[in-house]
């Protein structure tokens, strides 16, 4: 089989697993976003080996290596409210900056207390 | 010009611009040289002065905008491969993800409700530690802005990549599982690449902590908007 076509092929394997998840999501009125059902799914059957890593990692790889350009026309999309970050909108960066602190000072700090605990040492 | 042909000259710009934008980080790493933040900043910048609707532009766009959701479900595969080091230190990596992502939602919410701004800011905030496909489609569910849902989410990105080497160093932060940990449930992807140059084991963590946590951050946000 030829390289692109395989590659298609691997990529269309999480665009199944989206599309069941969103079914999921619909179906049973989830609060949770159908992509991460999808991804759940898709997790479970790698864990279980019903899907081999080696089936589906070339296609996979490709499209993470350059995940961000996926993040381009969402993003341009502000260009729709400078006003809103020029105006009041500004101070949410600040607020963003101080959660983002807090997030790491409270992730790391405790996790440096259970490794303590557990006695974890590393190599 | 029809549609389909100005979508596609869109396409090949942002292409285009994302692939010249990473040549540039390459000769030029800095948080102002990510190539999420130069393209989409040149593309800001270019819409703005050529005066482009962003309604034109998404003719292109949207066919990007496809893959957000296949996107977030191939993060199960790099999750997948670390499953060795998830089960080595599972509890601890667990809470302490737990409680890092509990506190990015809370002070997020508080904060955004505390400066006044209006429902559908305060939904596209909620998400903001966690990695940009993820986040889209958490914010998407709640019913926020996904443009500045994308925003936030690169504000934290690229703030905590700045300044979390600095934080962990102070506190006294020496074990590099809390380090990794502490970064990449704060900062996504644009920590863990941070986090990396701590080490190998810090860039390792942080790269499953943004996973776990964007698991996580999907359950909390609907939680959290129901209470708040």
């Amino acid at each position: 089989m030829p390289k692109i076509l395989k590659i298609i092929m691997q990529i269309s394997v999480l665009f199944i697993f989206y599309y069941i998840g969103k079914t999921i999501q619909e179906l049973f009125s989830l609060f949770i976003p159908g992509s991460i059902i999808g991804m759940l799914l898709f997790f479970g059957l790698l864990t279980a080996r019903w899907i081999r890593v080696e089936w589906v990692e070339d296609g996979i790889d490709l499209l993470i290596k350059d995940m961000p350009i996926f993040f381009v026309p969402v993003t341009v999309g502000v260009v729709q409210y400078l006003d809103f970050f020029i105006g009041k909108g500004s101070l949410m960066i600040p607020l963003i900056i101080l959660s983002t602190f807090l997030v790491i000072l409270s992730g790391s700090l405790i996790t440096s207390l259970l490794v303590k605990k557990d006695g974890h040492t590393y190599e | 010009m029809n549609d389909f042909l100005l979508g596609s000259v869109f396409l090949i710009v942002t292409i285009g611009l994302f692939f010249a934008s990473k040549q540039i980080y390459r000769l030029l790493p800095n948080p102002f040289t990510l190539p999420i933040f130069l393209t989409s900043s040149l593309l800001i910048i270019l819409l703005f002065i050529v005066d482009i609707p962003y309604q034109s532009y998404m003719l292109g766009g949207q066919w990007i905008d496809l893959f957000l959701g296949p996107i977030v479900v191939a993060l199960a595969l790099p999750l997948y491969r670390q499953l060795d080091l998830i089960k080595r230190y599972a509890r601890t990596i667990f809470i302490g993800i737990f409680a890092g992502s509990t506190v990015g939602v809370v002070t997020g919410l508080i904060g955004a409700k505390i400066l006044g701004f209006d429902q559908s800011l305060i939904k596209s905030v909620a998400a903001k530690s966690v990695t940009t496909p993820v986040s889209l489609s958490i914010t998407e569910t709640a019913g926020g802005n996904l443009s500045f849902a994308a925003v936030f989410v690169m504000i934290a990105g690229i703030s905590g990549a700045m300044f979390g080497p600095w934080i962990v160093r102070i506190c006294r932060i020496e074990h590099p599982v809390a380090r990794g940990l502490g970064i990449g449930t704060a900062s996504h992807a644009i920590g863990t690449a941070k986090a990396l140059e701590l080490g190998q084991l810090e860039g390792a963590v942080s790269a499953l902590s943004m996973t776990i946590s964007a698991v996580i951050v999907s359950f909390l946000v609907p939680f959290f908007l129901m209470i708040f």
